[in-house]
């Protein structure tokens, strides 16, 4: 069995004007969950959006078990098991809750599938099946966020992309929201995350990425990112090289 | 004014404002879908009302017949303009710059059709189109009432398309957020040439019934696309029911006005509606209040 799910090979990619991502290595191992943080626009989900084909690298390769996703449409990335849950909201505002869920399972045409996978996710998610005929626009963001959680499940994928999943919401969503990662974790997913509530996520994560100004800083174990020094001083703002820096 | 010219102005509105709402849906479309403007539907409508005119003068085919030919000609043509111009425009000056694409297409065409079949007004033919029924003291043309059935059918059926077909989630899902539905495996691109498409096909019977009704040449299609775009921003970006209560409040509003006062007020009248609706909804009648989040 092949050690990597993921491989980054020198990822260069923008968005037409310089690049954000500068030449990213690092390897997602099968199983479990690794984590990405870093500053804010450091490029984590210019990261992401390579892997699910919403940005196209300028360079590099990302191999998915072997195969090169550089250049496949969004779709093509999705029918190989590759689901993205985006940092801003995308629900179909004015679809229902369910008919959202249901567009989950788009590339699905058998009916039947499809209602099997509902029925397994309205008691995963009670909200899907308490809101079903409300107008997805009508819920909370942290609703919305965990019927897009519902949504992405549809298709039953092998990785599982969240970008930012926790922002804006309250501390018990938020025990939910960790707890339904843990989920799929344990039903074998893997999962890409990144997260600004780093602590939290790393924790929990078996892998820990560390992303600054577009490059990887520094890789390692979940609780070998959280008790590296440098994080705390890449976190108040300085940068790993300042910290790096001996001091006077 | 008196009751029978009310009630033909109603009659008028009704019947022909149906068929330039079914014109103006291929626009609103488009513009939902894909953030393309496109100034060439005018020229579509006279492109297919050519395209009729030419099969009953060479080939003596009868233009509901013809019909048969021209919604997949139309729809041809719709797509192949879509893969070799508009498909290219990427990126957030895209409805911008679809504006001088899209006019640029319309000279084109508008150029082709006036070396073709030169600048004198032609108009279609056929035993129906000279008849008409009188009910009370309204007269029905019967062309009029053909346009009006067959507008009603093809907006019915896009309606049906949007609404309850595979495709039709994936055009709302695309009209909605195009990121958010390329993410659950819609193929945006495919999706955008269809509707492209479809937004031209339907200008084959719009074309038809507007070549059968009016006397048109090449340069017709500068007051068809001005009616089509002032019908789309009345009836609200992207609405389809927007666009058919427009499209009768635009000919219904231009026959009072001609009636009451003068033909030559007709147009302006109509501004003024459209003006006074825009300062109490900008969004059109039945637009969208939230603009879409990029
Ligand atoms: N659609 C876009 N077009 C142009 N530039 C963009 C776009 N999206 C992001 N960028 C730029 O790319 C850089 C990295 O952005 P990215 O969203 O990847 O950062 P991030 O690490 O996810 O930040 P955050 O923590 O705030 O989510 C930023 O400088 C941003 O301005
Ligand atoms: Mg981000």
């Amino acid at each position: 069995m092949s050690e990597t799910l993921v491989t980054f090979a020198g990822v260069v990619a923008g968005y037409g004007g310089g690049d954000v991502l500068k030449g990213v290595d690092f390897e997602v191992r099968p199983g479990g969950v690794t984590c990405i943080v870093g500053p804010n626009g450091s490029g984590k989900s210019t990261l992401l959006k390579t892997v699910s084909g919403l940005v196209r690298p300028r360079l590099g390769e990302i191999h998915f078990k072997g195969e090169n996703l550089v250049g496949l449409s969004p779709r093509d990335i999705l029918k190989k098991g590759i689901v993205q849950v985006p940092q801003n909201h995308s629900l179909f505002r004015e679809m229902t809750v369910e008919q959202n869920v249901e567009l989950g399972a788009f590339l699905e045409r058998d009916r039947r599938v499809v209602a099997q996978r509902l029925a397994t996710i309205r008691e995963m998610f009670p909200i899907v099946a308490e809101r079903a005929h409300d107008k997805a626009g009508s819920l909370s963001g942290g609703q919305q966020r965990l019927v897009e959680f519902a949504r992405c499940l549809m298709l039953e994928p092998e990785l599982v992309i969240l970008d930012e999943p926790s922002m804006g919401l309250d501390p018990k969503t938020l025990k939910v929201m960790f707890g339904t990662i843990r989920m799929m974790r344990d039903a074998g997913r893997t999962i890409l995350l990144v997260e600004q509530n780093a602590r939290q996520a790393l924790k929990m994560a078996e892998r820990g990425v560390v992303l600054e100004n577009g490059k990887v800083r520094l890789t390692g174990s979940g609780m070998e990112v959280l008790h590296n020094p440098e994080i705390g001083a890449l976190y108040l703002g300085g940068s790993l090289e300042e910290a790096r820096r001996p001091r006077p | 004014m008196n009751a029978t010219a009310l009630l033909s102005a109603a009659k008028d509105g009704i019947l022909t404002g149906a068929v330039y709402a079914l014109m103006a849906s291929g626009l609103t479309l488009i513009f939902g879908v894909m953030d393309i403007i496109n100034l060439a539907q005018g020229t579509f409508v006279v492109l297919a009302a050519y395209l009729s005119y030419a099969l009953q003068v060479h080939w003596h085919i009868d233009l509901f017949v013809g019909l048969l030919i021209t919604t997949p000609a139309m729809f041809i043509i719709g797509v192949v303009i879509e893969r070799v111009f508009i498909a290219r425009l990427k990126g957030p000056d895209r409805t911008g710059m679809s504006i001088l694409v899209t006019y640029a297409v319309w000279l084109l065409i508008e150029g082709t059709l006036d070396l073709v079949f030169s600048s004198n007004d032609v108009q279609l033919q056929g035993w129906y189109v000279p008849k008409s029924f009188t009910i009370g003291a309204i007269h029905f043309g019967y062309i009029y009432v053909a346009g009006f059935l067959l507008a009603a059918l093809l907006l019915g059926a896009l309606y049906f398309m949007l609404y309850r077909t595979r495709f039709g989630v994936s055009v709302r899902a695309s009209l909605a957020d195009q990121t958010s539905a390329a993410l659950v495996g819609i193929d945006v691109k495919r999706v955008s040439t269809i509707t492209f498409g479809l937004g031209a096909a339907v200008t084959a019977a719009g074309g038809m019934i507007y070549g059968a009704t009016n006397a048109f040449n090449a340069s017709s299609s500068y007051d068809l696309i001005s009616r089509l775009l002032t019908i789309i921003v009345l009836g609200g970006m992207g609405s389809l029911g927007g666009a058919l209560l427009a499209g009768i409040v635009m000919v219904f509003i231009g026959d009072m006005v001609g009636v009451i006062w003068s033909p030559i007020w007709s147009t302006t009248a109509y501004f003024v509606v459209l003006v006074l609706v825009l300062l109490w909804r900008p969004q059109g009648l039945f637009g969208k209040v939230q603009a879409r989040v990029a």
